[in-house]
């Protein structure tokens, strides 16, 4: 009787005290395992498309090309044309997580770089480290002639993190870093972590008109919610690429970061590029990098080409080029299980959280397939899952641009993006992810979701309806589906 | 022998210098900093916009320009006031206007003071009816067309039937999210030919009765209804499309200096001699905005007549691209 009085009373005490404890929902975290992910589309798997090579070749030229370990020059395996500036060296270095393709990994290979024989001279930014995100920094504004940011005067594009000086291969090209420490110190500072790429094929596959319908039908919605689209400035179409949907096509965002984020000049941007501001961007009076610097692999421009001596026809293409196709036939991220604190999460949990998912909202922007592919003649002969064709594209994203306010603006335009639209960032693949948002600012789950409530932002009813609305025990399936992802 | 050994000075002097600026902290500009005091931005605050909201006068009423005042929700524009009980509070903006029409007039949720064991939300909303991309002509039509767009995880509890509210026609339509025990009460109502969407969300079916209750206290003009709702007093006349065909006596195009893709909605103020007096414009790039009413101001409309008398009125016109129409999605299983 003692007995049953005295655990009656501690059972009192916990709820009375530690109510959080026993009630709260826990992000299960990032899923471990092999869920399959970095893939090829099984069509491409199985090379039957009657040709020789088929593309399996080139998607496996791609996957190979992704992971080369760029130089500067002389590089024994061919791979020159890094720098002068970068912010990092290898394709697959930052696109890591869980496979070849992702996002950024647990281990941030950047934090080793200063110092080493990547980037000699170079001192790390203070924002790698060395169990942080991967990460690319842009200033918002540029710096005026005292040192201050200018509001007047919007940059926004990418600061390089490390240079090349000092490297032996690099000549006597000798650049200074950004001021990284100085735009912290007067907010001027904004992080991208890498998008992952997965499924990003089925996307570029989506016309025009699928997406039109689909937000036309999701604007009638009770949530406050309501979106855009961004468009190419050069023929208006749908873009869909990117933290800000700013890239057109897998070719464009290949080429764009090949040259923006290693500095390798390509067939589709074709000089080395200089900062935002060297090159007298933004009334600077900059004119671009110095000639020490320019053609370091002193084998002319652009430093990435096509290779006609080849007798392979995937080893003929250029870099950028296989590193769309190898974009292009990655296999969307299939879901898989989910395990919390040990434990297996049950089907049923998982189930009910996608209902709630959609029911409360999430489903506006968070389209679990806002269609599917049009007619691809990469894959004509075969359509569905497994091919570029007829494939509902399960990415839980609209591919629309949406206002998520002031918590999240990063005050950075791109096309017909302002600094707080962001493109719905696609879900597939969300339980095997370490950061979430576009700068890695949260490794949970629930850090994540809060951000959508905000001044300004277009989820804020949603979210507020997550938070408030719903128990813990709803909230937690919720959860334990998106880690399903 | 010295002129040498000075040349060489000034080669060394030289090429110090080189190595120093290559090398040491840079002169600030771009993308460099050497000042360790430099201004800090501000924290929180949205410097860079897109396409965004503007008009031509800071007078002139506009729909997204309501606010929360002591409990109580008003809009100049709309004619409306809506007083809430204390315990219900606005703790964030809306995103400004879509250029599809929708606004998000308010967001309102329970105060920390509120009392209550289940919580609640309100959305105050509007979509104007010149910019919709569902096909209706009215407030009654759109929320017919809510309903028929529900997709599988909803259940209609009522649907969009007429009813009075202090004297105001609505129409209420009830829903539910079953796996989330969530209740959806829409009451709606048009004015100024905008729908009008008063969103009650919550678990508790009696916090949402009671919160309707409380829109007997609601100030509309008179004249607002579901169906064919306007404005009260001496508002304009708001008719859709007045800007095409033989209405337009004189007409110039926008002169881009960039081109652009995004769809520029724009609601105008035509006055009673038919010149435009007031530009509104939803969603515009400040380039577009200024070209579009460089060549509003050169306009010339036939005038209105009422009753054989020139009135102001307020029409809608989209520039740049055209949205898409939506079409109804196929009836879903959801029970009535």
């Amino acid at each position: 009787m003692k007995t049953v009085k005295l655990v009656s009373l501690l059972a009192f005490l916990v709820a009375l005290f530690l109510p959080g404890t026993a009630l709260a929902q826990t992000d299960p975290g990032v899923q471990g395992g092999n869920r399959g992910s970095g893939a090829a589309l099984k069509f491409v798997q199985n090379d039957d498309n009657g040709n020789n090579p088929g593309l399996n070749a080139f998607f496996q030229d791609g996957l190979k090309r992704f992971q080369d370990v760029e130089s500067v020059s002389n590089s024994a395996t061919g791979n020159n044309g890094l720098g002068p500036r970068f912010n990092s060296n290898q394709c697959s270095s930052c696109h890591a997580q869980p496979a070849v393709g992702g996002t950024g990994a647990a281990m941030n290979p950047q934090f080793s770089f200063a110092g080493s024989s990547v980037a000699p001279k170079d001192t790390t930014p203070f924002f790698i480290t060395a169990n942080g995100p991967t990460r690319e920094a842009r200033f918002p504004f540029f710096f005026d002639q005292f040192g201050n940011a200018d509001p007047n005067n919007p940059n926004g594009g990418v600061e390089d993190l490390f240079t090349v000086s000092g490297r032996p291969d690099a000549g006597s090209c000798v650049l200074v870093q950004p001021s990284f420490s100085a735009a912290r110190a007067a907010n001027n500072i904004i992080f991208r972590i890498p998008t992952p790429v997965f499924g990003a094929g089925l996307i570029e596959n989506l016309d025009d008109s699928t997406l039109q319908i689909n937000r036309a039908h999701n604007l009638n919605n009770n949530f406050g919610i309501g979106g855009d689209f961004n468009h190419s400035g050069n023929d208006g179409t749908i873009t869909r690429f990117g933290w800000k949907a700013q890239n057109k096509s897998l070719h464009i965002f290949a080429g764009e970061a090949y040259n923006v984020e290693m500095g390798v000049s390509n067939l589709l941007f074709t000089q080395d590029r200089p900062l935002p501001g060297e090159d007298g961007n933004g009334g600077t009076g900059g004119t671009g990098l110095p000639a020490s610097c320019l053609n370091l692999t002193r084998t002319g421009y652009p430093e990435d080409n096509s290779n006609p001596g080849q007798t392979s026809a995937p080893l003929v293409l250029d870099d950028v080029s296989a590193f769309a196709n190898f974009m292009r036939f990655l296999a969307p991220p299939p879901p898989g299980s989910v395990v919390l604190n040990g434990v297996a999460v049950s089907a049923t949990s998982i189930a009910n959280g996608q209902r709630l998912f959609s029911a409360i909202g999430c489903a506006t922007c968070h389209n679990p397939t806002p269609g599917t592919t049009q007619v691809s003649n990469n894959t004509p002969t075969t359509s569905g899952v497994g091919s570029l064709s007829l494939n509902p594209v399960n990415a839980f994203s609209d591919i629309e641009i949406h206002h998520m306010g002031t918590v999240l603006a990063d005050n950075v335009s791109q096309g017909g993006a302002g600094g707080d639209q962001f493109r719905t960032a696609p879900l597939w693949g969300l339980g095997q992810r370490i950061f979430l948002l576009h700068d890695g600012r949260c490794t949970n789950l629930l850090c994540a979701i809060e951000a959508h409530r905000s001044n300004g932002g277009e989820a804020t009813n949603v979210e507020a309806i997550f938070d408030q609305n719903l128990s813990s025990s709803q909230q937690q399936d919720i959860l334990n589906f998106l880690r399903s992802l | 022998m010295q002129t040498k050994f000075s040349l060489f000075l000034a080669l060394l002097g030289l090429s110090m210098s080189l190595t120093s600026s290559a090398q040491g902290a840079p002169q600030s500009g771009g993308d460099f900093s050497n000042n360790p005091e430099a201004r800090k931005l501000p924290t929180g605050v949205l410097l860079v916009k897109g396409a965004w909201w503007s008009a031509s006068d800071s007078v002139t009423p506009l729909p997204e320009g309501g606010r929360m005042d002591k409990n109580v929700y008003s809009n100049q524009y709309f004619g409306l006031t809506y007083p809430l009980s204390p315990d219900w509070t606005e703790k964030f903006s809306g995103p400004p206007p879509s250029d599809s029409g929708y606004y998000v007039l308010a967001q309102i949720r329970p105060a920390e003071t509120f009392k209550g064991n289940t919580r609640g939300s309100i959305l105050i909303a509007a979509q104007d009816l010149f910019f919709t991309l569902a096909p209706a002509t009215n407030s009654l039509e759109l929320v017919n067309y809510s309903k028929d767009s529900l997709s599988a995880d909803y259940k209609v509890e009522q649907p969009p039937t007429l009813v009075r509210i202090a004297d105001h026609s609505f129409v209420r339509f009830d829903y539910s999210a079953p796996v989330a025990e969530l209740h959806w009460h829409v009451l709606a109502t048009q004015i100024r030919c905008h729908l009008i969407q008063f969103v009650f969300i919550s678990r508790d079916s009696k916090l949402l009765e009671s919160l309707i209750e409380g829109m007997k206290k609601m100030n509309l003009p008179d004249e607002a209804g579901p169906i064919s709702g306007s404005g009260g007093g001496e508002v304009p006349v708001c008719i859709g499309d007045y800007a095409s065909g033989e209405n337009v006596l004189e007409r110039v195009n926008p002169v881009f200096a960039e081109r652009r893709f995004n769809a520029v909605p724009v609601r105008i103020i035509i006055d009673r001699e038919g010149k435009v007096r007031h530009t509104h414009f939803l969603s515009a790039f400040p380039d577009q905005a200024k070209a579009i009413s460089d060549a509003l101001a050169q306009w010339r409309f036939r005038p209105y007549l009422r009753d054989g008398r020139p009135v102001e009125v307020e029409t809608g016109i989209m520039f740049g691209r055209a949205l898409p129409t939506a079409t109804p999605r196929s009836t879903n299983a959801a029970a009535e």
